[in-house]
């Protein structure tokens, strides 16, 4: 425990020294998402302002609780985001010639894992407070059914996170080219996930493949505790899944760090680029 | 010439054996998915109808036809910026920057070169991003074609000409990355790609025109959506021909002081 702890340290500090740290990741982080969040809000305004479309989308009906959805969306988006980014970085250890040198150390490959994604969460939660003040601030759009579901909703968000951060690193043992990351998790990702809309209005084939997602799941606990005022009882399907899906993706993770290992002792291919 | 054909050949060379895909697929996906966003929104939410809102500021009633020419706009542009305004940093990271400095081959030709290389293939791009959203029932109006050529070479000159000082900036500031996507989520702001201009805060709005993307836009839409002949389109063409030559030759000014900045620093972009 003690040495799986000094590898959640020394992966922090690594990553404050490296990404977080750097005053960069304002643009990457906040001004990024803000721009894209009002670029959505407008594009979708047109058609929330269309005669009836309060009655299929009862939420249109007040602006500022549209934003509030749409806004929810591009937080949960951001934090899920910068864990592919840190999966991205990480598959930059084997081009510098340090992912080997991990492995041979003796440190937990899980913790290794779970390191990289859950320490760019930490450092990601100011954004998390800057959402919950801005939301605060529009009265009337942050709804609670009490204080103490602010605490579930970012735990729903969290950990299902991390979890999804350990399955992509894992995935990495495998490739080399880590731009399909980027390709294939950045724009597919918020569409199938209900990002910037709602998930009734996606085709029934989306949602299911968005279902394999915690993001999708994650938005729906996120949205609903803080803006409908739901409490524990009225998520529990939710949570239940997502607990479910978190426990698959570390199930998964283990196993294609262990596959992936052997592999790679077989092949050599970790100092290969 | 004798500097442009050859870096359009070259680059062609690149992309084919290199990346084939990964390009092709990155920017059809943004297109595709802007248009599919617009698509669902309008079904489920609008029940196939937009407010009356949006046609007033839009100057037309065609939700789908106009967020269909903007995605269109603005792979192309994306797509354009990144060719031309990368060209040089790219070299620099790839330690040809100098080379390229101590050739007698001027700038202004082989940015030309780069850019014909990128509008050929952003081109095969658009047309299958199109046949995409016309197979999923979003239907365009025959389109002036006069009109529609003025526009395309106005909105070419108009993103070539804001790559030139974007260049200038990434390679003496060394850095792409944060430069390229801080003007693109700007450019999707305020350019009036998926939503009108009209929309937005005057500040933002008259930020916006400053761009001329934003009048190449309503150029093309103008004879897309429109049917617009060319004397109707001709304001907006003429600023966004007039503010991209600026761009253009501001840039040109930028460059050689970039250059030196850049060569000074050393190979570290």
């Amino acid at each position: 425990m003690r040495a799986a702890l000094r590898v959640f340290a020394a992966e922090g500090l690594k990553q404050h020294r490296r990404i977080f740290g750097s005053k960069l990741v304002v643009f990457s982080m906040l001004l990024w998402p803000v721009l894209t969040l009002a670029t959505t809000y407008y594009t979708v305004l047109p058609v929330t302002e269309a005669p009836g479309a309060a009655d299929r989308w009862p939420l249109v009906a007040q602006p500022g609780r549209l934003l509030a959805f749409l806004a929810a969306g591009a937080l949960a988006y951001t934090f899920f985001f910068s864990l592919v980014q840190s999966a991205w970085h990480f598959s930059w250890e084997r081009v510098s010639g340090t992912l080997e040198a991990m492995f041979l150390t003796p440190a937990s490959r899980m913790a290794l894992v779970l390191a990289n994604g859950s320490s760019a969460l930490v450092q990601n939660a100011w954004l998390f407070g800057c959402f919950g003040i801005a939301a605060a601030v529009a009265t009337g759009t942050l709804h609670l059914a009490h204080p103490g579901m602010l605490a579930v909703a970012a735990l729903a968000l969290l950990v299902p996170a991390v979890a999804w951060g350990a399955f992509l690193n894992s995935l990495l043992m495998f490739s080399r080219d880590s731009a399909f990351l980027y390709t294939l998790l950045d724009d597919p990702l918020w569409f199938i996930a209900g990002v910037r809309l709602p998930l009734f209005a996606l085709p029934v084939w989306i949602t299911a493949i968005g279902l394999a997602f915690p993001l999708t799941t994650s938005l729906v606990v996120l949205r609903g505790a803080l803006l409908d005022g739901k409490d524990v009882g009225d998520l529990a399907g939710q949570f239940a899944f997502l607990a479910g899906l978190s426990a698959v993706l570390l199930g998964l993770t283990a196993l294609l760090l262990r596959v992936g290992e052997r592999h790679a002792q077989r092949t050599g291919s970790l100092q290969l680029f | 010439m004798a500097t442009a054909l050859p870096t359009l050949r070259r680059n062609w060379l690149v992309t084919m054996r290199a990346y084939q895909w990964t390009y092709f697929v990155g920017t059809l996906a943004t297109g595709i998915l802007t248009v599919g966003l617009a698509y669902l929104a309008f079904h489920a939410i609008g029940g196939g109808r937009a407010g009356g809102g949006f046609a007033a500021a839009a100057g037309t009633a065609d939700y789908l036809g106009y967020v269909t020419v903007g995605a269109a706009a603005s792979m192309f542009s994306v797509r354009m910026v990144l060719w031309v305004a990368k060209a040089q940093i790219t070299e620099q990271r790839e330690g040809t920057l100098e080379s390229q400095v101590l050739a007698p081959a001027r700038r202004l030709p082989y940015l030309i070169g780069v850019g014909l290389q990128a509008l050929t293939t952003t081109v095969v791009e658009v047309v299958v991003m199109l046949a995409f959203a016309i197979m999923i029932g979003v239907r365009l109006p025959a389109p002036d074609p006069v009109t529609l050529l003025a526009a395309f070479v106005a909105a070419s000159v108009a993103v070539f000409g804001i790559s030139v000082p974007l260049s200038a900036i990434m390679i003496s500031v060394g850095e792409a990355h944060i430069t390229q996507n801080t003007l693109f989520v700007a450019m999707g702001l305020l350019c009036g790609f998926t939503f009108p201009p009209g929309y937005l805060p005057d500040p933002l709005r008259w930020l916006g025109e400053a761009l001329p993307i934003t009048s190449a836009l309503r150029a093309l839409r103008a004879a897309t959506l429109e049917h617009a002949p060319l004397s109707a389109a001709a304001p907006d063409l003429l600023l966004c021909l007039a503010l991209g030559l600026a761009y253009l030759a501001v840039g040109l000014r930028l460059l050689g002081p970039a250059e030196r900045i850049a060569i000074q620093r050393g190979g570290s972009a």
